[in-house]
């Protein structure tokens, strides 16, 4: 088991390595800061003040070997449009992130599991094809399309709930409901066809056998083993969430997190937030990975088994 | 739950009844960072005349200059280059302090002999007149200038040189005796002025709150409060308005009018922006040396119709590069750019256009609109034979050797020819600099005319002369002003003032108002 947990650390770390590299390399072959500092309409002397004022003219790798010291000394440098410290920046801006991730994973799980066990178990009844169907339309539906038609009908129209900023409880509900919307369509899909792999099992006749009452048969006896596939699916849509999925959510509901951070330095060329961003998010991926897979082999005995023959 | 926010609102309202007048803007963007000397930026401009005084103000609802007293009171010429402002007595900082002649001194030295990289820049684009400031006794100040300024009062009303407190400023970092970079970088953070309203609280890119200043040295602000927060989505700052939870939203686009003209309760103000999208042309790329070519890239165009289809008819599209809003110096009778398929045709085959592919830059949705005038702009071409095509690409490419075409901006950054084309057509100016843009002996000493004489009419006929030569060598078209507008509360009055350079949010005493 910790053999398992360290070779799973050591190719996150080794991911992380690969993730900052393309990230310092990608931004600088994309354009430069300058215009977006001072303003349009620079002389060619004004520019050249500015590359040096900036350190834009640096060679690559002493920029690349400053950075890869960043990792160790946790100095990432001033942004180049806020001249304030990267890592305050991005610490401003995780925790509003954290916390829209947290609601929308919440709300997921409490309802993307039980309805589709209901799905499962009433597949051949019109319950069954109704919970299907919804959750076709989390599907199909993008979920800027969602966030607009959200805000259109509770907001615009009915005049029931915020839309700007992360002020009050209600201000969570309409951008949870966007994020949660496919998250809940994938992992209730995958809860139901977990659900019917297991249903026919013959462990699930003899637990019915052995006169135990449906309810218990299904959760401790089916669920729980279909529990490990839903485990790896609910890891992936997280951590796809927390790398890419609350930017658009986030531009809509004016909500002060990571994506709107991380969109305005890619188009603004702000190389040390975008670098430090990408690093923190490519982090938090790599930790909810390795926390699934470690409970992933935690909840699946012949994987513990196995890990520790390794 | 149902009209949880309207109760609210209507609980903000009886609060606001009681004494407290408090607003919230739903901006599209706010600043991320706050330093009047270093930022020309359309998004800064909205935020700093709430809070900092220039030594000379003016009366902001004309478009003709009429100077008032600023932190100065009085100004004289006591030499040809030399001027002598005598400072306001009792004028306090945000932070408690007195204003002196030292402070302001500092502030104009900061620009007009810039060390800090990003003040060199905007010293050079139109302080490079100015020689330095001094202090003559406690009350007095002198301001020195290389040749003699027939834009002094103009040059000191502008956002650069609006006065900042010298102790505060260099006890910001290192050295408190000193001014260093990072004590103007960190002011950007913990910016502090003399005007009516204090920036209480300021996260970069999400939010400014004003309160009121009640050491204000002119009359009371009118608001105790003012919450600036970005919204990005249009959408969802209309939304905000319908809400309640701001009051005023900017930048509202033109397919939006029509929602909010449906509703009752709310209401819109705008106008075209005293700035121009433009199309500049490359003088020196091999396919473009021909001047003719570029005229007739100029004359294929229809600018009435981008109006039309692209901004509801609601932009403006000048003959030459003027506005209104340069006061006397407005020309309406110059027709320097026009539209005229024929003649470019004609102009075409004059020049032996060869067929080969022009093309045109933008990028993205950089511009509003910016990209649909660059389709209907490179259809146009194609209609009196120019085979074109447009480069969508991420970054400016002013730059760029291999730059043909491309929509660019010239905001007015002051009430003056000087102020937009100036900035941007200037001899060694940022256009020149990078190499699209050819002058001469004949341009230069032009430009020494309209930018120097004292004469009004002198500065006028060189103008014309200037914009003579534009049509002729052309290397830009204004295409239009673009429209601009803010939606708000019917019971809201505030509407920008022509005084002002764009995008301003004026919430000075007598600028902004409730009806009831």
């Amino acid at each position: 088991m910790i053999t398992l947990a360290l070779r799973r650390l050591f190719r996150a770390a080794f991911t992380f390595f690969v993730i900052v590299t393309l990230v310092f390399f990608a931004t600088r072959m994309s354009g430069s800061p300058l215009d977006f500092i001072i303003g349009e309409g620079l002389s060619a002397e004004d520019r050249a003040t500015l590359i040096r004022y900036y350190e834009l003219d640096r060679p690559w790798w002493d920029q690349y070997r400053a950075f890869l010291g960043a990792l160790f000394d946790g100095n990432f440098g001033l942004s180049f449009i806020e001249r304030r410290p990267v890592s305050t920046m991005v610490a401003e801006r995780l925790w509003p992130s954290a916390q829209l991730l947290l609601a929308a994973t919440a709300v997921t799980l409490l309802l993307a599991i039980p309805l589709g066990v209901v799905a499962a178990l009433w597949r051949n009844s019109w319950i069954g094809s109704a919970v299907m169907s919804v959750a076709f339309m989390g599907y199909a539906v993008p979920n800027f399309v969602l966030a607009v038609f959200l805000v259109l009908v509770f907001a615009f129209w009915l005049n029931w709930l915020p839309v700007v900023g992360n002020g009050t409880p209600w201000h969570f509900i309409l951008p949870t409901v966007t994020l949660s919307a496919a998250m809940i369509a994938a992992i209730m899909r995958f809860t139901r066809n977990a659900m019917l792999d297991v249903l026919g099992q013959d462990y699930m006749r003899t637990a019915r056998a052995k006169g135990l009452d449906e309810g218990r048969v299904v959760v401790k006896h089916g669920l729980r083993n279909a529990g490990i596939t839903i485990l790896s699916v609910v890891g992936l849509q997280i951590a796809a969430l927390a790398a890419s999925g609350s930017v658009v959510v986030e531009t809509i509901f004016a909500w002060p997190g990571m994506g709107e951070l991380l969109v305005n330095a890619a188009i603004r060329r702000d190389y040390p937030v975008l670098q430090f961003g990408v690093l923190t998010v490519a982090l938090a991926v790599i930790l909810i990975n390795t926390c699934v897979d470690i409970a992933y082999t935690w909840a699946d005995p012949r994987l513990r088994r196995s890990g520790a023959r390794r | 739950m149902k009209h949880l926010l309207t109760a609210t609102a209507l609980v903000a309202a009886l609060s606001g009844m009681a004494g407290a007048a408090e607003l919230t803007v739903a901006a599209a963007n706010v600043s991320s960072y706050l330093d009047p000397g270093k930022d020309h930026s359309n998004v800064g401009s909205q935020f700093y005349f709430n809070s900092f005084d220039p030594l000379i103000h003016k009366d902001y609802s004309k478009a003709d200059p009429e100077w008032q007293p600023g932190l100065a009171t009085e100004w004289t010429l006591i030499e040809p280059t030399v001027m002598e402002l005598k400072l306001r007595p009792g004028v306090t900082f945000h932070n408690g302090e007195q204003m002196t002649a030292d402070d302001v001194v500092f502030s104009l030295n900061r620009m007009f002999q810039a060390t800090f990289p990003p003040y060199q820049v905007r010293m050079r684009d139109r302080l490079s007149n100015f020689d330095h400031a001094e202090k003559v006794d406690d009350h007095t100040v002198r301001i020195h200038v290389k040749r003699e300024e027939p834009l002094f009062e103009t040059l000191l009303n502008l956002q650069q040189t609006f006065i900042i407190p010298e102790d505060y400023t260099k006890a910001l970092s290192g050295d408190p005796k000193v001014a260093e970079d990072s004590d103007y970088e960190a002011f950007a953070m913990a910016p502090v002025g003399t005007g009516p309203y204090r920036i209480a609280e300021f996260v970069p890119g999400q939010k400014i709150v004003w309160e009121r200043f009640d050491g204000f040295w002119g009359e009371q602000a009118p608001l105790d409060r003012v919450n600036v927060i970005q919204v990005g989505e249009v959408a969802s700052r209309l939304t905000a308005l319908r809400t309640g939870e701001a009051d005023i939203a900017t930048n509202i686009a033109p397919d939006q009018l029509s929602t909010i003209e449906a509703d009752p309760t709310l209401k819109v103000v705008g106008g075209a922006t005293p700035l121009f999208h433009v199309m500049i042309m490359n003088q020196n790329h091999p396919k473009l040396q021909d001047a003719r070519i570029r005229q007739a890239l100029m004359l294929a165009i229809d600018r009435n119709l981008l109006n039309e289809a692209l901004w509801l008819g609601k932009a403006v599209v000048p003959d030459s590069h003027t506005m209104e809003e340069f006061g006397p110096f407005y020309m309406p009778e110059l027709k320097t750019f026009e539209y005229n398929p024929e003649r470019a045709k004609e102009l075409l085959a004059e020049a032996g256009y060869d067929g080969s592919e022009i093309t045109f830059d933008t990028q993205g949705s950089y511009y509003t609109n910016g990209m649909l005038a660059a389709q209907a702009i490179t259809e146009m071409w194609n209609a009196v034979g120019i085979k074109a095509s447009i480069r969508d690409l991420p970054k400016w490419s002013g730059n760029d050797p291999e730059m043909m075409a491309r929509n660019w901006s010239n905001p007015m950054y002051f009430n003056d020819p000087f102020g937009s084309f100036g900035v941007m057509w200037a001899p060694g100016g940022p256009s020149q600099s990078e190499g699209r843009f050819n002058t001469d002996e004949t341009y230069a000493e032009i430009w020494d005319r309209f930018r120097f004489s004292k004469d009004i009419e002198a500065r006028k006929a060189a103008y014309a002369e200037l914009m003579d030569h534009m049509a002729k060598d052309p290397a830009v078209l204004p295409l239009y002003r673009p429209y601009e507008s803010w939606a708000m509360r019917t019971d809201l009055n505030w509407a920008p003032k022509p005084g002002h350079i764009p995008y301003v949010l004026d919430f000075r005493a007598g600028s902004v108002a409730l009806t009831n």
